[in-house]
């Protein structure tokens, strides 16, 4: 019976994708920096990953669900907050970026120190445009390795390097300008 | 190495992702370098400091539940319904013959699976869960001002959550149940060391006042206004009989 089918599916979905529900939020909550609307994009993204479920193949289900996440996030900002997902200036170029960046590098830091009242790494971090706070979160939090990060942000791995190092950089300068962790 | 070659590579040595070729002229360099050892010392420290500071965000358990029920919603919309406009009666009395699954094993045995009312086998399926796994109830609460409003926004129909301890039926709470591809509600009873689950459903005036058994699991179905109550469970059928007589006793005022 189709309907004996479909709850077996269901049931392998629930087997293989929920046991990374946490992580899926965590990096919903990191995007969109907000409990209620990270909620809402993970309901989306699940629901959307139960489609797309046919397409998966064993492996790493955790990278599989983030990638659905953080593409659901991303849709979800594009609709709701359009001036968050603005493509970063610079980026694909790890050379250029570690040696020298400006306008990328800028960006993050005027972000970063405009927020005078910012005293923690966590705020410091949820003020990084998009695509450097999801390259921090995924390595420091997620501890994702660079493939991994590489497959969930559909970027080359030079550019996850020059994101990490990026986010890194400025993160430590707004750090330790206000020299309280 | 240089310091020249070490720094575009400190954050790909920091995140272990060089080969252990590069890696060791890299660990040497920074032993003895001014610049690059405490470079390298600030990143890590930069690093224990976003692992100190960060949150740890976790799906909340309602997030969890409603995103198992919307699975649920999305799975049971893409299975075609079957024999939508057949005798719900007759359909739901072949299914007990047909689709109960029970007692040994929990070895579900379908005969004859076309002629299966997916209402009725849902309600066997659900009931049969719910006694499996820990998922009982989504509010358990025995105030009837507790579950009742619970259900409010989740599904449109709205129970009579009362409580029937006194009659020997406590309620322990309620859950949403997925039937037929839409939300209802399942009041949880208790009946001494029995589950009585009770499926709230748009009335379907196929009331008629029987118990249907099989396998050890009674049924009795009957419509009360614009709603249609589903009672299951292993409890006798005079236990079940004296349950209807009760709820129905005490929710018509």
């Amino acid at each position: 019976m189709a309907w004996i089918a479909e709850r077996r599916r269901q049931s392998r979905f629930e087997a293989v994708v929920l046991p990374h529900l946490d992580a899926g939020y965590a990096l919903a909550r990191w995007l969109t920096r907000n409990d209620a609307d990270a909620a809402d994009v993970v309901q989306e993204a699940c629901l959307r990953a139960f489609r797309y479920f046919d397409s998966y193949r064993d492996g790493d289900a955790k990278s599989w669900l983030l990638k659905i996440v953080r593409r659901t996030c991303y849709d979800w900002l594009e609709h709701n907050r359009p001036a968050e997902v603005v493509p970063l200036e610079v980026d694909g170029d790890p050379e250029g970026a570690v040696h020298g960046s400006p306008v990328g590098t800028v960006d993050a830091d005027a972000l970063l120190q405009s927020r005078s009242d910012l005293r923690r790494l966590d705020g410091l971090i949820e003020e990084l445009p998009a695509q450097l706070r999801e390259a921090i979160v995924l390595r420091e939090l997620h501890e994702l390795d660079y493939r991994q990060i590489s497959d969930v942000t559909g970027v080359p791995i030079g550019t996850v390097m020059s994101r990490l190092h990026r986010a890194r950089a400025a993160l430590r300068r707004a750090w330790d300008g206000k020299g309280v962790g | 190495m240089g310091c020249d070659e070490v720094h575009p590579r400190l954050d790909a040595y920091l995140d272990g992702e060089l080969a252990e070729t590069e890696r060791r002229p890299l660990r040497d360099h920074l032993q003895s370098c001014p610049d690059c050892g405490p470079e390298a010392a600030a990143l890590e420290r930069l690093r224990e400091g976003i692992r100190r500071s960060a949150p740890v965000y976790r799906a909340p358990d309602a997030l969890r539940s409603q995103i198992r029920f919307a699975l649920r919603r999305e799975a049971a919309a893409s299975a075609p319904a079957a024999l939508p406009h057949a005798s719900r009666w007759l359909a739901y009395a072949a299914s007990l013959l047909l689709a109960v699954a029970i007692g040994s094993g929990g070895t579900f045995v379908f005969l004859g699976e076309r002629q299966t009312d997916p209402v009725a086998s849902e309600i066997l399926d659900n009931h049969l869960r719910s006694l499996l796994g820990t998922h009982l109830t989504d509010v358990a609460s025995s105030d009837q001002h507790t579950v009742k409003p619970w259900f409010a926004g989740r599904t449109d129909l709205s129970p009579p959550a009362v409580d029937l301890a006194v009659e020997g039926f406590p309620l322990v709470g309620g859950r949403l149940e997925l039937i037929a591809g839409k939300p209802v509600p399942a009041l949880v009873y208790k009946r001494r060391e029995h589950v009585i689950n009770l499926f709230v459903l748009p009335a379907s005036r196929s009331d008629r006042g029987e118990t249907l058994t099989r396998h050890g699991y009674n049924l009795r179905h009957w419509d009360e206004g614009d709603l249609g109550f589903w009672a299951v469970t292993d409890a006798s059928p005079t236990d079940l009989a004296e349950f209807e007589r009760q709820f129905r006793a005490a929710t018509k005022s």
